[in-house]
């Protein structure tokens, strides 16, 4: 049967592939990128289920799914344009993706099925550090983190148990990796952005508490304090925490391998170790 | 109120490259074959960011106006306006 073999959290900021080239191998974007790169190497996975929130470039609102996945053979992106990205395709699982699509809905998760879709730097930029070969194949679950309302953080949770359950009941052998994608301050073109930039991170205290829940693994509090107020006050797309959220409803209360702040901004990385 | 409709045209900014041409070469004319209210084709053409937000507008896709200089919207005139707005409606805002 399947089974998870690591789960990992990162940002995508669209700079990071910029800033990295930049800042040189030794730069805080390489090396923390390179921490969460060894473990997910070191666990060898056939495929990675990645958490994310479209940022209105997968999807529009003539149709705005709440939770989507998707279900092809393969996937093309990043279809914006603001992480200068070289355009690629990337490959999915798509009769495994069928099983967590219909896994999903028969737990009471209905995922909106998508077939023909593209994806945006929200995954590209961490797949470009994280498996910069696109050697292993992603499956995309899309929780909407940008357009409230937005789904309430135990919720995520849930969603990400029956997951992992469906996960398990996967019939062949199959080593999955887990990705959640995602800042937990940050306001893009909001009224919190800040002078000098096309940004702000608005609660940093938020981000900073949510790094010390992680780390002790008090994921209870977490949830009890991911409200959507607290959200809102994080920024436009502070709502990417709930991809953060489903991933750690997968790993039974695990405390990280490690997570570590990612300094001046409103995110962090971390990963989860099963050995 | 054509919200969805301020909506699209930032969406369609991005995914739309003839669509983005055509309103960096002839906004007015553009925005002339858009459902939106006159006030809302003045907004855009005003580059009053802060309304198009208050009318409910999505701000992360407010942005794309910005990086793609849309109706010549340059950064400093975006965050003054947007800031502005929320600060009218007594929403926290960044900048000075």
């Amino acid at each position: 049967m399947a089974e998870i073999v690591c789960a990992l959290g990162v940002p995508h900021t669209p700079a990071f592939p910029k800033m990295a080239r930049s800042e040189g191998p030794d730069g805080p974007v390489e090396r923390l990128f390179r921490a969460v790169r060894e473990q997910l190497e070191a666990v060898q996975p056939d495929v990675l289920v990645v958490y994310d929130s479209d940022h209105v470039n997968t999807f529009f609102f003539n149709k705005w799914p709440t939770f989507a996945i998707g279900v092809t053979p393969e996937i093309y992106g990043p279809n914006d344009d603001n992480s200068g990205l070289p355009k690629t395709v990337v490959a999915s699982n798509e009769e495994f993706a069928h099983h967590l699509y219909a896994g999903g809905v028969e737990s009471g998760f209905d995922f909106m099925l998508a077939q023909k879709f593209e994806i945006d730097h929200s995954i590209m930029v961490p797949l470009h550090f994280v498996t910069p070969k696109l050697n292993v194949p992603i499956v995309p679950l899309f929780i909407n983190g940008v357009a409230p309302p937005l789904p309430a953080a135990k919720r995520c949770f849930a969603l990400g148990s029956a997951v992992r359950s469906t996960i398990e009941s996967w019939p062949k052998d199959m080593r999955v990796a887990v990705l959640a994608s995602g800042s937990f301050s940050l306001d893009v073109a909001g009224p919190m952005m800040e002078p000098g930039g096309n940004s702000g991170t608005p609660a940093m205290d938020w981000s900073n508490r949510v790094v010390e829940l992680l780390g002790a693994g008090k994921i209870t509090d977490l949830l009890e304090e991911t409200t959507s107020d607290q959200i809102a006050r994080a920024g436009n797309v502070a709502g990417e925490i709930l991809n953060w959220i489903a991933m750690l409803g997968m790993l039974d209360g695990r405390k990280p391998s490690f997570v570590e702040k990612h300094d001046g901004f409103g995110h962090a990385f971390a990963a989860w170790r099963w050995d | 109120m054509s919200v969805y409709t301020i909506n699209e045209l930032c969406y369609r900014s991005v995914h739309d490259p003839p669509f983005r041409e055509a309103l960096l070469a002839d906004p007015a004319g553009t925005l002339a074959t858009l459902e939106l209210t006159d006030e809302e084709r003045d907004a855009f053409m005003t580059q009053n960011i802060g309304q198009l937000y208050l009318w409910g507008a999505n701000t992360f896709l407010l942005g794309h106006l910005m990086r793609y200089k849309l109706f010549g919207v340059e950064r400093e005139q975006y965050s003054k306006s947007i800031w502005a707005a929320a600060r009218s409606v007594g929403r926290p805002a960044g900048g000075p």
